[in-house]
């Protein structure tokens, strides 16, 4: 909706027609002339509302982030003060760097994994939740581990795994899945250790999204189908499924731009070991920001980890924006 | 729903996937509220009795060894009496808060604007707002220390307040935008014809968009009180918040589980009411506005 209006246009109309001020206009008769006419609109009133929160924006991300790109560019010391030009070294170092290379391979794998478990036990989980009885307690039940401190899940599934005395070690191992070995101690095993907390934790979040685009899946095309003696895999396949489209890939993305952002429970449960088999990229930069204070370093690999989110915002924005899905996940909403 | 106008017949097909729609249903109850019940439980438990296992394929005994324990709420007083947890309660709350009401008062106006005004580059505003928001808190977290360090704010509550905002305004001036938007701008343009100032034609809609704004106030509560990698560097210090302070119990000799659980409860369980508080409006808010219910 446009707040531009001619009324602006209008009043000067008026003002422009001299002919008419005291004219008869029938019910009444303008006697004298109204002391000023409305001033055109502006949009100052709205640039004014706008302003302080687009300054404190500017403060704390654009000037930190021109801020990260003058660091890696240059030798930081531990404090964060620069200490000079060095052609570019914090960047040409990185790609011999086995370990940033590494970080890359084991977020995208960390990623994947997470993304494909959570999609498939979440749609799942929504088809079979759609339209049955307990509905509404159910999907409220399954969203409480959502609303937990990512640092708090990992910290209470570190005591669930725990060798010694954890709950889900014993469970595992009584099922046979595992041996004598704990979950997180062992680089075979320490991934699917955190990939399971996250598929615990946000798992709910695509059973969600999932429900409210199935009960936008039109009827009558599902009714058509039936008729046309589809089955009810059929249907899903043919008619839900694509219908659902729009809805999984925001749900994607978002997980996929979840799983970058957050590594609370990762630090807690491995810290990236053990040897280096969960030290996904975050979590290396973490290491080597905070742990060995090398910020210049810090500040490279930042970058880099920046840019491919931003792309990948590009990417959901683009999705967002695009106005058949918009109207697909929208419609209806409130 | 039209779905249940459709004839369904009987078949052991659709019988077996009853049944099979229950047992999931149920298994994933169990799974998904599990580790939130024994984090509970533990939290009551004495640290001698938290320890205790069945042998490895002793079915039979789990459940009675899990319940075998006498509820005691020592670790809850340990961590108010000893550990200072009354603190960092209050440095999250002060925290949250702060950030929460900053942020939507802000972003509440910007969206306000937004939503009402046409002008060239707004798509560039827009995708700069939301990818402020999807920023990996480790990244910008890299900059903002070593300005924070330079301004003495590490450390400090109003420190981790900015911190916070960093993710927060941006998700508020993003998520309100969208509720700005659907509100008529025709009940403005009336209030105007009455006689009122702009300011006024925003108060008439403010009705209106206050459940939403209410809603996601309470979110950016929740975003910024479950952060933990902001308060561990930038409220490393004077700001602990709960947390950090959690995660600040794990050490690697003598680690008290039942502390470390009785803190997990107080950290989840005013999050918890909360979420339940917004329910409506949740899907909205963790989508980014993508999806409605």
């Amino acid at each position: 909706m446009s707040a531009v209006t001619d009324a602006g246009e209008f009043a000067g109309a008026l003002a422009d027609r001299p002919a008419e001020r005291g004219a008869d206009w029938g019910a009444f008769t303008v006697t004298h002339e109204p002391a000023t006419f409305n001033r055109p609109w502006s949009n100052r009133f709205y640039w004014v509302m706008m302003l302080p929160a687009i300054i404190l924006l500017a403060c704390i991300s654009l000037y930190p982030f021109f801020w990260l790109i003058y660091m890696s560019l240059h030798s930081v010391g531990e404090m964060g003060q620069i200490e000079g030009w060095n052609d570019f070294r914090n960047y040409t170092r990185l790609i011999n760097d086995k370990e940033f290379l590494n970080g890359w391979w084991l977020l995208i794998k960390y990623s994947a994994m997470c993304m494909v478990l959570e999609v498939i036990i979440g749609v799942f989980l929504a088809v079979v939740l759609n339209g049955s009885r307990f509905e509404k307690v159910l999907v409220t039940l399954f969203l409480m581990p959502m609303m937990m401190a990512p640092v708090i899940a990992g910290t209470v599934w570190y005591f669930l795994y725990n060798g010694t005395f954890g709950w889900y070690h014993w469970l595992f191992q009584s099922l046979g899945i595992l041996d004598a070995k704990s979950i997180l101690g062992d680089p075979s095993t320490a991934m699917f250790g955190i990939v399971l907390v996250d598929v615990w934790q946000w798992t709910p979040l695509i059973t969600l999204i999932t429900l409210a685009g199935l009960k936008r899946v039109p009827q009558d095309q599902a009714e058509a189908n039936l008729v046309d003696g589809a089955g009810p895999v059929k249907n899903f396949l043919q008619i839900t499924l694509p219908n659902l489209y729009p809805f999984l890939l925001i749900a994607i993305l978002l997980r996929f731009m979840d799983n970058f952002r957050f590594i609370d429970a990762i630090l807690v449960l491995t810290g990236g070991g053990p040897a280096d088999a969960t030290k996904i990229l975050p979590v290396y930069l973490f290491d080597v920001t905070f742990s060995f204070f090398k910020l210049d370093r810090g500040s490279a690999i930042a970058f880099t980890l920046l840019l491919v989110t931003i792309i990948l915002g590009l990417l959901l924005v683009r999705v967002f924006e695009d106005p058949s899905q918009k109207r697909a996940a929208t419609a209806a909403g409130a | 729903m039209a779905s249940r106008e459709i004839v369904q017949y009987r078949s052991p097909l659709r019988t077996a996937y009853g049944i099979f729609a229950v047992v999931f249903l149920a298994a994933y109850l169990i799974w998904s509220l599990l580790p939130l019940f024994i984090m509970f439980v533990s939290s009551i438990k004495d640290l001698l009795e938290a320890f205790q296992l069945p042998a490895v394929g002793d079915w039979g005994n789990a459940i009675p060894t899990f319940f075998n324990f006498t509820p005691t709420f020592a670790h809850y007083e340990n961590l108010f009496v000893r550990e200072n947890f009354g603190v960092y309660l209050q440095n999250s709350l002060i925290a949250a808060a702060g950030s929460a009401a900053i942020s939507v008062v802000l972003g509440a106006m910007t969206a306000y604007g937004l939503s009402r005004l046409e002008f060239r580059f707004k798509k560039d505003l827009f995708f700069w707002i939301i990818s402020t928001r999807m920023a990996p808190v480790v990244a910008v977290i890299v900059p903002l220390w070593a300005i924070f360090r330079g301004l003495d704010l590490v450390g400090t509550l109003p420190g981790l307040i900015i911190a916070y905002t960093t993710f927060n305004l941006p998700f508020a001036i993003w998520i309100l935008k969208g509720f700005f938007d659907n509100v008529p701008y025709a009940i403005e343009e009336a209030a105007m014809c009455d006689g009122c100032t702009r300011l006024q034609a925003l108060r008439e809609i403010l009705p209106l968009v206050a459940p939403g704004v209410g809603a996601f106030l309470v979110l950016c509560i929740l975003f910024a009180w479950n952060d933990y990698l902001f308060a561990s560097i930038i409220g490393s210090g004077g700001a602990k918040t709960l947390p950090a302070a959690t995660r600040g119990l794990v050490q690697p000799q003598n680690i008290q589980w039942g502390s470390i659980m009785a803190a997990g409860v107080v950290t989840t369980v005013p999050m918890m009411f909360l979420g339940l508080l917004i329910r409506r409006y949740l899907v909205a808010g963790l989508t980014m506005g993508a999806v409605r219910e």
